[in-house]
């Protein structure tokens, strides 16, 4: 199932049909069949499809359009239709689209499907927020959770997580998350007791999301580490997921984990959700240099990235040659951006490395060099480099970042030699490490190969299902008979 | 003034009265009646009802337990610091928006992260690091307590040891000496590595002991496996990591062998 859903980050990727043969009312209408056959077979298939055709649609979405298409399929006289008519700027002439002819010829308490109304909902909302109505969005999604609550079908589900999305998307804009943190428990706990998978795929993402906005790390990763995992129904929640759980672990400095997080989710984040994956790249990036890396250049250079990856690519730059100096004017010049970006504190963090990247440096070009040279080279500001510079090189001998030793009495740095490699295990281990990632990713890639439940039974057409049926209850028979003969 | 909220407050003016004179026995006596006390009230966490006397209540309930954990630092309990701390913290979180901020607030903050520090819980001092505002991370308490970790981190030492002489709050000097051992402690195991000999005396200043007999009672008991020999100290250290002359052969089948059971999957 890979439905062209957009990432938060960056909304409504344009894919509008170009063809205007058939109205957007038409198109509704479609829709809402396919709804109703899904209801009735029970294919959750056919809902999902229905959400995907809907989101292709959204940019044509207007005031006259929706209010017909509610009309045709809520009635004018349910409560449904009073309910969501009210967000719905009242217009009496009707747009060129809207077809007139089917309208009004409505029964007036005509039984609604659940699946309907829900879609309803979540067209309106779309419009509401499309709209920047954000107010009323607010008003119209808190309504719907309150009809959804009451409603347990598995058909619903899809359309209930898409609607989770847009609830807490409308709280976001207007800057009240914290309002709805309560509800959004609440919900996960009923879709975790109807085992509504998809459902607590949304929701646990949108409550990691909603911590991370206010930088709750700790309860973000309490929860979840505790919430149900299993294995994930959408790539995009997938991947958000991913992002989120990266960006915990490197709050908690577990940086090995993070990147692994970090880069899948920055792989799996669909094309179109650019700004996404620019979030998820920069993250990995500090992660990476954190963690002694120097990121490819190619990195840096990914289409639409270059821009906003710049301040990112100067950092890296600073880090790589060990220059505190550099480092420090980078980090000012750049400040804003790495304030909104939030990883001011991670930059910080940095500064430890590139004092490592540079004696790094040091330990290799020199054999032997005074420890006051050291402290001139990393350029140590404080009352007494070469104490901190002693201090600071014992540390990293103790680290393993350097391979060397001290002499305290001539106060100087010895380098030793560095060995062959290629005498100890170190080759082996790390062809080892590498068969496994490729073994690892081939199983990952026959796995995901596999194919939705019941599509085999889909090709066999009506007639020949029968056909089967027929055969079947005539082998039954036989085989009683047979039964009947043995006695 | 309610009559309860009034009951409350003088016991609690006894209570500050007792620590200003440092009578710890009163204060945890007071302290335990003061915490069952503020449990009647209905506005403070984790309910936050909004009832008239909410603003005097919540402020009362803040004092109260800000000087919880003054207390603690002062009877150097640390588990009563972290307990305490976190009843706190909802006060400085959840009803920011319903009590004027306290002054007290940043020094506390800095307080634990110090305690974290010293603890040597880095990941959970990020994690706190986070939650405060920029203008929080400008105060000099925290600032004191993020250059720190900072110098911590790069081993810096000497800076460490030298900002007990700058603490910005009184009652930072408690966790400052705790930082002091647990700094002495890394020095050891760097020096180890980094030196193959020192001095007597060069050790006695690196380890920051005032007397060679303090220091060598520390190797006794610390180190037992250094030796000291015409003055100097020797850090017995075996330079392995010798290029390796057989093959781990066991290893190696299994690894061949789990590559034959993934390739025969493939194929």
């Amino acid at each position: 199932m890979t439905q062209d859903v957009e990432m938060k980050d960056h909304p409504t990727p344009s894919h509008s049909v170009s063809s205007a043969v058939p109205t957007t009312l038409q198109h509704l209408k479609e829709i809402a069949l396919l709804i109703e056959t899904g209801s009735y077979s029970k294919e959750v298939r056919r809902i999902a499809r229905a959400v995907r055709l809907t989101i292709a649609l959204r940019k044509k979405l207007t005031a006259p359009v929706i209010s017909s298409f509610l009309d045709h399929s809520l009635g004018q006289g349910s409560e449904a239709y009073g309910r969501l008519s009210v967000y719905l700027p009242k217009d009496d002439e009707h747009d060129m689209e809207v077809d007139t002819a089917t309208s009004g010829s409505q029964a007036p308490a005509k039984h609604v499907l659940p699946e309907l109304e829900i879609y309803c909902y979540l067209l309106v909302l779309l419009y509401l927020i499309d709209q920047k109505r954000y107010d009323e969005a607010k008003a119209c999604s808190s309504a719907s959770i309150v009809r959804l609550k009451n409603l347990n079908r598995r058909t619903i589900d899809v359309l209930a997580s898409r609607l989770y999305f847009y609830y807490s998307y409308s709280y976001e804009l207007t800057g009240n998350l914290a309002e709805i943190r309560g509800n959004l428990l609440a919900l996960h706990r009923i879709a975790t007791l109807r085992h509504d998978e998809l459902s607590q795929e949304t929701l646990l993402n949108l409550l990691l999301r909603n911590y991370l906005h206010y930088n709750l790390y700790d309860q973000a990763e309490k929860l979840r580490s505790k919430a149900p995992r299993f294995e994930a129904h959408s790539n995009q929640q997938f991947s958000r997921y991913l992002f989120y759980l990266g960006k915990i672990r490197t709050i908690q400095l577990e940086y090995t984990d993070a990147k692994e997080s970090l880069l899948q989710a920055a792989r799996k984040a669909p094309i179109a959700a650019r700004g996404f994956r620019i979030q998820c790249n920069k993250w990995a990036i500090i992660v990476r240099l954190l963690l002694g890396e120097i990121p490819e250049r190619t990195i840096f250079m990914q289409k639409g990235m270059e821009k906003a990856l710049r301040p990112y690519f100067e950092l890296t730059n600073a880090v790589r040659i060990g220059d505190l100096e550099l480092f420090k004017s980078v980090a000012e010049k750049f400040a804003s951006t790495f304030n909104t970006d939030r990883t001011h504190n991670l930059i910080v963090r940095l500064r430890h490395n590139v004092i490592r990247t540079g004696l790094r440096n040091i330990s290799i070009s020199y054999s032997r060099i005074s420890l006051a040279d050291v402290a001139k080279k990393l350029r140590l500001d404080s009352s007494n480099p070469v104490a901190d510079a002693e201090s600071i090189v014992a540390k990293a001998i103790r680290d393993g970042a350097i391979d060397a030793t001290l002499d305290h009495a001539k106060g100087c740095m010895l380098s030793k030699e560095t060995g062959d490699i290629y005498s100890t295990n170190e080759p082996q281990a790390a062809f080892n490490s590498r068969i496994a990632f490729c073994l690892n990713m081939h199983n990952e890639a026959v796995r995901a190969l596999r194919f939705p439940p019941n599509t085999h039974k889909e090709k066999e057409s009506a007639e020949k299902r029968r056909e089967r049926q027929q055969q079947e209850q005539e082998l039954a028979k036989h085989i009683a008979e047979e039964d009947d003969d043995d006695f | 003034m309610d009559p309860k909220l009034l009951e409350v407050s003088q016991v609690f003016d006894r209570f500050k009265a007792a620590l200003a004179r440092n009578d710890f026995d009163t204060c945890t006596n007071l302290l335990s009646q003061l915490k069952v006390m503020l449990t009647e009230f209905k506005s403070l966490p984790p309910l936050f009802e909004k009832t008239p006397n909410a603003v005097h209540e919540l402020t009362l309930g803040r004092d109260v337990y800000e000087h919880a954990v003054i207390l603690s630092v002062k009877m150097e309990d640390q588990d009563a610091f972290e307990r305490d701390f976190f009843q706190l913290k909802p006060y400085y979180t959840d009803a920011r928006e319903l009590i004027p901020p306290s002054p007290q607030e940043c020094p506390i903050l800095g307080l634990n992260l110090l305690r974290l520090l010293v603890q040597n819980r880095i990941a959970e001092f990020h994690t706190e690091l986070e939650l405060l505002s920029p203008s929080a991370m400008e105060n000099p308490c925290i600032q004191h307590a993020v250059e720190l970790e900072q110098s911590f981190m790069e081993g810096a030492y000497n800076r460490v040891l030298s900002a007990r002489q700058s603490v910005p709050h009184e009652t930072f000097v408690y966790f400052m000496d705790l930082l002091a051992k647990t700094v002495r402690d890394e020095i050891a195991g760097c020096s180890e590595k980094a030196y193959d000999y020192l001095s007597i005396s060069d050790a006695r200043q690196t380890l920051l002991f005032s007397s060679d007999n303090q220091l060598l009672e520390y190797i006794k008991e610390e180190h037992p496996e250094w030796e000291i020999k015409n003055g100097f100290v020797f850090f017995q250290k075996a330079k392995e990591s010798a290029p390796s002359k057989e093959i781990p052969s066991l290893q190696l089948i299994n690894q061949t062998l789990s590559y034959a059971r993934e390739l025969e999957r493939i194929v």
